[in-house]
């Protein structure tokens, strides 16, 4: 299978709205996990302007999924999801 | 400050001259007992430097070298006579309760862009004029004596000041480190031990900047010495150069027709070029087709600033607002590079390396930064990057341009 590619926004209206606390977010994957992620931080992703989308901070999925208010333990679900699901 | 047009080829023909110091004081001793000042008189394109030994060490020591710097700096950029300063100095300078005498030592350079330098000195290890590694001899050498004071000669050199060459001034806790304290040098480091040290360094690191070798030579004077300082270290060296040139893109352009032209920016004439925000760095990797990199291991080790990225080819990209208002207080409060977070770090080092800062400033507003559910109130691009040229100026001496779009 494909790993799951995560992009957290590293942009300013992301950070201070909680990116910030994703910055560890590879130490907590379970030891299973880790090759079949690969996380990547990226520079504004320009989804903050938007008003529609349900607000900062953004990660985006496997290219096109986007995760609005994202949390380390709400990403964390999600990509055990996308792991068992593809298993 | 100026606004100036940038066409990246008019930045890299005007000289530049880099004036810096490195100190280390007497262990024990409150104060310095060594001074060095640094002038530049726009107008005139005349930049002086003086440096002076007080008498003894400690505060007293300080008084009097102070008072003779800020002295000569004043009578050179009046264009007093060197033999009229130099009695003044020494009439008004106090005189020690032990010793009888009033005295502290100089070195002064005293240059203008286009022409000769004028080095005078008096009391103090003579200065080191070098050309690549070459040792530069004097055009005039002469000596100069007042009559008030017949035993205080003053020595005057014009110098053929070009670009590439440096000036090394010091005083003699440089050349007489490890004296008395090391068998193998018995008279001290002396000029000639500098000399040798300063082409070594230059060999290895021909564009080695008037910052690092002042305190390279410092830091060496301070090693030879065994159990700390045993006298004041001062080490000024004055070096002319094409400038070094650093470009700061922050910010989107107002129109996004320019968006092309201000990504343009990034390949001109800059010798290193730092994106200063998410939505420049993307604009960049639109218009220019290059990648920008961020790394999972600086993200973690970003200490509080979001990570630093790798623009292949170019420079760095960083966050915009958060960064550039770390990088300010740094320059504000003069504080080291060191203790700041990556990104901010990342910028001021670069900073320091350059003579020369030009921002590319993007004036469109981010309306993201509007947002009330933000925790803090975002200052704006604009006026935090003029605050941070005013302190670059000030603080550090350095050539500022700011450019908007
Ligand atoms: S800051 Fe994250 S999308 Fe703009």
């Amino acid at each position: 299978m494909e790993s799951v590619k995560i992009e957290i926004c590293c942009g300013t209206a992301c950070y201070l709205l909680g990116a910030a606390n994703m910055m560890n977010i590879e130490d907590q994957l379970p030891a299973e996990w880790r090759d079949k992620v690969d996380i990547e931080a990226k520079t504004c992703l320009e989804l903050c302007e938007r008003d529609n989308l349900g607000g900062a901070p953004y990660v985006r999925i496997n290219g096109t999924e986007i995760m609005s208010q994202a949390t380390p333990e709400k990403l964390l679900t999600r990509i055990g999801e996308l792991i068992e699901g593809a298993a | 400050m100026a606004d100036l047009p940038l066409n990246g080829q008019n930045t890299a023909s005007d000289l530049f001259i880099e004036m810096e110091a490195a100190q280390f004081t007497k262990s024990g001793q409150a104060a310095c007992g060594d001074d060095v000042r640094f002038l530049t008189v726009e107008k005139e394109n005349r930049h002086l430097v003086a440096l002076s030994d007080g008498l003894g060490s400690g505060v007293k020591a300080n008084v009097l070298a102070t008072m003779t710097t800020a002295m000569a700096i004043e009578f050179l950029k009046s264009n007093i006579p060197t033999l009229e300063a130099v009695e003044i100095i020494m009439d008004s300078l106090p005189v020690c309760e032990v010793r009888k005498i009033g005295y502290a030592t100089f070195s002064l350079f005293d240059f203008r862009l286009g022409g000769k330098a004028r080095i005078s000195e008096m009391g103090n290890p003579g200065y080191i004029h070098l050309r690549g590694t070459e040792e530069i001899s004097p055009l005039k050498d002469g000596q100069i004596v007042s009559e008030h004071w017949p035993d205080r000669e003053v020595r005057e050199c014009e110098v053929d000041f070009r670009a590439g060459d440096r000036i090394i001034m010091c005083s003699d806790g440089v050349t007489q480190s490890g004296l008395g304290v090391r068998k193998d040098m018995k008279f001290g480091w002396r000029r000639s031990g500098v000399l040798a040290f300063a082409r070594e360094r230059i060999a290895r690191e021909p564009d080695i900047s008037a910052r690092d070798l002042s305190h390279a030579i410092a830091r060496e004077a301070l090693n030879i010495t065994p159990g700390g300082c045993k006298d004041d270290i001062s080490c000024a060296v004055v070096y002319l150069r094409h400038p070094r040139v650093m470009r700061v893109l922050t910010g989107p352009p107002y129109y996004k027709e320019h968006d092309a032209e201000y990504a343009r920016q990034a390949l001109l004439g800059a010798d290193h070029v730092v994106a200063c925000g998410g939505t420049t760095a993307n604009i960049l990797e639109r218009e220019l087709g290059v990648k920008i990199k961020v790394r999972l291991a600086d993200m973690k080790a970003s200490g509080g600033l979001p990570p630093i990225g790798t623009i292949e080819g170019i420079g760095i990209a960083t966050e915009g607002i958060l960064t550039l208002g770390r990088v300010l207080s740094a320059l504000e409060q003069m504080r080291p590079p060191e203790a700041e977070p990556a990104a901010a770090r990342a910028i001021l080092e670069r900073m320091m390396r350059h003579d020369r800062i030009e921002f590319i400033i993007g004036t469109k507003v981010n309306e993201s930064h509007q947002d009330p559910n933000i925790p803090q109130d975002l200052e704006l691009r604009r006026s935090v990057v003029k605050r941070i040229a005013a302190a670059l100026e000030k603080n550090y001496r350095k050539k500022v341009a700011l450019n908007y779009y």
